[in-house]
């Protein structure tokens, strides 16, 4: 229970014994680092300067989700996504594998492919002509004897930094970026146990919000306004007993779903999201007995024992997780709601000049039982925030961020005051400030290098 | 001249004080502010609920008005525990006098199970309590039943679900007792309570689950708000009351003006 909490009742939500699935998802509690109570500068959100640094100190160093490894599958399939003023070509080779090139004809510099998905045999540039291999190879240059200079020197559009885990593909701007699987640990560990790759995508979305992409983050890595914007939901989870657990780079939350928050009375009848619960799980909730404090309970045992039958194999995941949300922050811009039946992912990514403006994409999947048949991958969405719903719940998130963005050019606004239930956010800052100005030394408590700190 | 009224007559007396009250589902909103009321005016009252702490803190905070006052939690389902309880109830009280049979399966659309549910819990929690008291009432030759149906049986809420249909069929019941036993000095009448907001409550949920269906709940009251269940636990105690002599096979509708058809 996060002490000073203003709740009505005292819950002590029943937790997994975390040593006693060895095997799959850890569920210890890390130990809080001590991240200080410090502002979090508001100019941060809104410094020209400030994103400047954030391209060049950490969106070229880190990896990045490019898309989903089944949207490629065949040799030629390819991902155009753009990060920044970059825009970067994901190609399944011929071998299996996957290859990533900046989306740039090296020509006169026109872009090879717009952003999205498709299939070719090679990448030829509309412009002269220009065709390049798979492998990202010059395999043609229209008119060559006219190029007294001959070809570029070096054959091909430059390689970056591709490979792919837990069923996505992922890419880097760093040449020299570390393995893929040593940036995200340990979180292959924690998120392996999902299979993500027995999901299907059912929603593909990219909204254009009005605020620093920072902003966005910020929004998903606590609980707290749950109780501001979703009052809705405190009949659906508790967001006050929240397991917080910071990483290396990375961090997570674990939020008890189907119950009922401490800070609303226990109401005498099922609420109606813990009846789709129940019902997605196979129970009828017109028969259920019990209190409905026990239901997470009971829901977890009514998975456990039926799970299979319905095709679903839960055998890597702990009682928790077939109810809980494991909600995981990748840094720098993956947030993961994962549960045993589905994934909702977002990608928060930077405008390529304006820090008021970023990308929000929307990527949910769901668990396809064994035995039935693939849907239909959705069709790609892109529309600026208020155009459409993106569901009850995300547009609660999202009403906010464009009001909280022009707040952050208020003088009268010196930064982010965070409590205890945002110790994720300071987490995602202190990784973002190692990046940006070098890790804090631990003895001075001082950052190894000032220069343009905010 | 000003004739001075004594305070007897300034006050109406409901003439609860000594009766026997039984009270099925007595935990939380009308049912425990229905005790409230009764042990108030000095009532004994064996209440039950299905929450064994619900009952166990109902009971604890009755007792401050310092009339005899017993509870067990049952579950109305439960045939046979709930017949048990009832025949103990009155062994407790020495008698049953009022009967308040409150519990509700509540609402739900969409499985069969729920008409059984409103069928166990709101139909035959109330016809179960009903007979266990009726022979001490015919015997004694006096008793007040109040059955509890709801607006939601005369006009449509929350679609065409089993707990508006089967509340419907205890206006009806309720009538015809009052006729069959009216000459055993019995009084049977029926309280339907509009929308009820308090702490726990459907309406507290609602409000924050449903907002906007909420809202539109309000502007269908004439007064702005819903109704407490003070509010509705009054009328069920006036009705209750021996106040209430010529009230015999009465349906009183308690809304606040909720409901928009005229009552003829």
């Amino acid at each position: 229970m996060v002490a000073g909490a203003d709740v009505r009742r005292q819950v002590d939500v029943i937790r997994v014994d975390p040593q006693s699935f060895p095997n799959g998802t850890p569920a210890e509690k890390a130990e809080d680092p001590d991240l200080g109570h410090a502002i979090i500068p508001a100019e941060r959100y809104t410094s020209a300067d400030f994103m400047a640094r954030e391209w060049a100190m950490m969106w070229t160093r880190v990896w990045l989700l490019g898309g989903r490894s089944d949207d490629i599958k065949e040799p030629g399939d390819y991902i155009c996504t753009d990060i920044g003023r970059e825009s970067v070509l994901i190609v399944r080779q011929p071998d299996g594998s996957v290859r990533a090139f900046p989306n740039v004809c090296l020509h006169r510099g026109n872009k090879l492919r717009p952003e999205g998905r498709g299939t070719v045999e090679q990448f030829r540039c509309i412009y002269h002509h220009w065709t390049y291999g798979l492998d990202g190879t010059i395999q043609r240059i229209p008119d060559l004897g006219t190029f007294p200079q001959g070809a570029p020197p070096e054959g091909r559009l430059p390689s970056l930094p591709c490979a792919e885990w837990g069923s996505f593909v992922w890419f880097s701007l760093n040449p020299d970026v570390e393995p893929l699987q040593a940036y995200l640990d340990p979180l292959p560990q924690h998120l392996e146990p999902y299979r993500f790759e027995r999901m299907a995508m059912k929603r593909d979305i990219t909204v254009e919000w009005d605020c620093n992409w920072k902003a966005s983050v910020d929004a998903f890595n606590e609980s707290y306004h749950v109780q501001g914007i979703h009052p809705q939901l405190l009949w659906y989870l508790d967001d006050v007993n929240i397991q917080i657990d910071c990483y290396a780079r990375h961090n997570r939350y674990l939020i008890p779903f189907a119950t009922i928050s401490p800070r609303v009375a226990v109401p005498s009848s099922i609420p109606p999201a813990i009846d789709e619960i129940m019902r997605k799980a196979g129970m009828d909730p017109a028969e259920y007995e019990g209190r409905v404090t026990d239901i997470r309970r009971d829901v977890q045992k009514h998975m456990r024992a039926n799970g299979a039958k319905a095709g679903k194999d839960y055998s890597r995941l702990n009682d928790d997780q077939l109810t809980d949300d494991y909600h995981y922050m990748i840094f720098p811009n993956v947030t993961l709601n994962t549960h045993a039946d589905d994934l909702m992912l977002f990608r928060q990514r930077p405008h390529p000049t304006d820090p008021d403006k970023m990308l929000y994409d929307i990527w949910t999947f769901e668990l396809v039982p064994d035995g039935e048949d693939w849907p239909e991958r959705p069709k790609h969405q892109h529309f600026r925030h208020g155009d459409k719903s993106i569901g009850q719940v995300l547009d609660q998130d999202a009403v906010n961020l464009p009001t909280v963005q022009k707040g952050m050019h208020s003088s009268a606004f010196k930064g982010l005051w965070l409590g205890d239930q945002e110790l994720r956010i300071r987490h995602f800052h202190k990784v973002l400030d190692d990046y940006l100005f070098g890790p804090v030394d631990a003895k001075t408590a001082q950052p190894k290098t000032d220069a343009g700190r905010i | 001249m000003v004739r001075l009224q004594s305070v007897e007559e300034r006050h109406m007396d409901l003439g609860l004080a000594g009766k026997r009250a039984i009270i099925v589902g007595a935990a939380r909103g009308i049912g425990i502010a229905t005790a409230e009321i009764l042990a108030r005016e000095g009532c004994d009252l064996a209440i039950c609920a299905r929450s064994e702490d619900g009952v166990k803190d109902a009971v604890a905070s009755l007792k401050r008005y310092g009339t005899n006052v017993v509870g067990a939690a049952v579950n109305v389902k439960k045939e046979d525990a709930y017949k048990a309880w009832l025949a103990h109830a009155q062994e407790q009280l020495g008698g049953c006098d009022v009967l308040v049979p409150i519990s509700s399966a509540g609402g739900g659309i969409g499985s069969e199970k729920y008409w059984q549910n409103a069928f166990d819990v709101d139909v035959m929690g109330p016809v179960r309590a009903v007979e266990a008291v009726l022979p001490g009432m015919i015997e004694r030759q006096g008793g007040a039943i109040v059955l509890i149906a709801t607006t939601s049986a005369a006009e449509a809420m929350g679609g065409p679900q089993p707990y508006n249909a089967l509340k419907g069929s205890l206006v009806i019941w309720g009538k015809q007792l009052a006729l069959a036993h009216g000459k055993d000095g019995i009084r049977v009448n029926v309280v339907s309570p509009g929308p009820v907001e308090f702490e726990g409550g459907n309406w507290d949920m609602i409000k924050g689950t449903m907002e906007k269906f909420y809202q539109s709940i309000l502007r269908q009251q004439p007064s702005g708000r819903l109704g407490t269940p003070e509010e509705i636990a009054r009328a069920i105690a006036f009705l209750a009351s021996p106040a209430a002599s010529w009230c015999n096979g009465s349906h009183l509708t308690v809304d606040g003006g909720f409901t928009n058809r005229t009552h003829f």
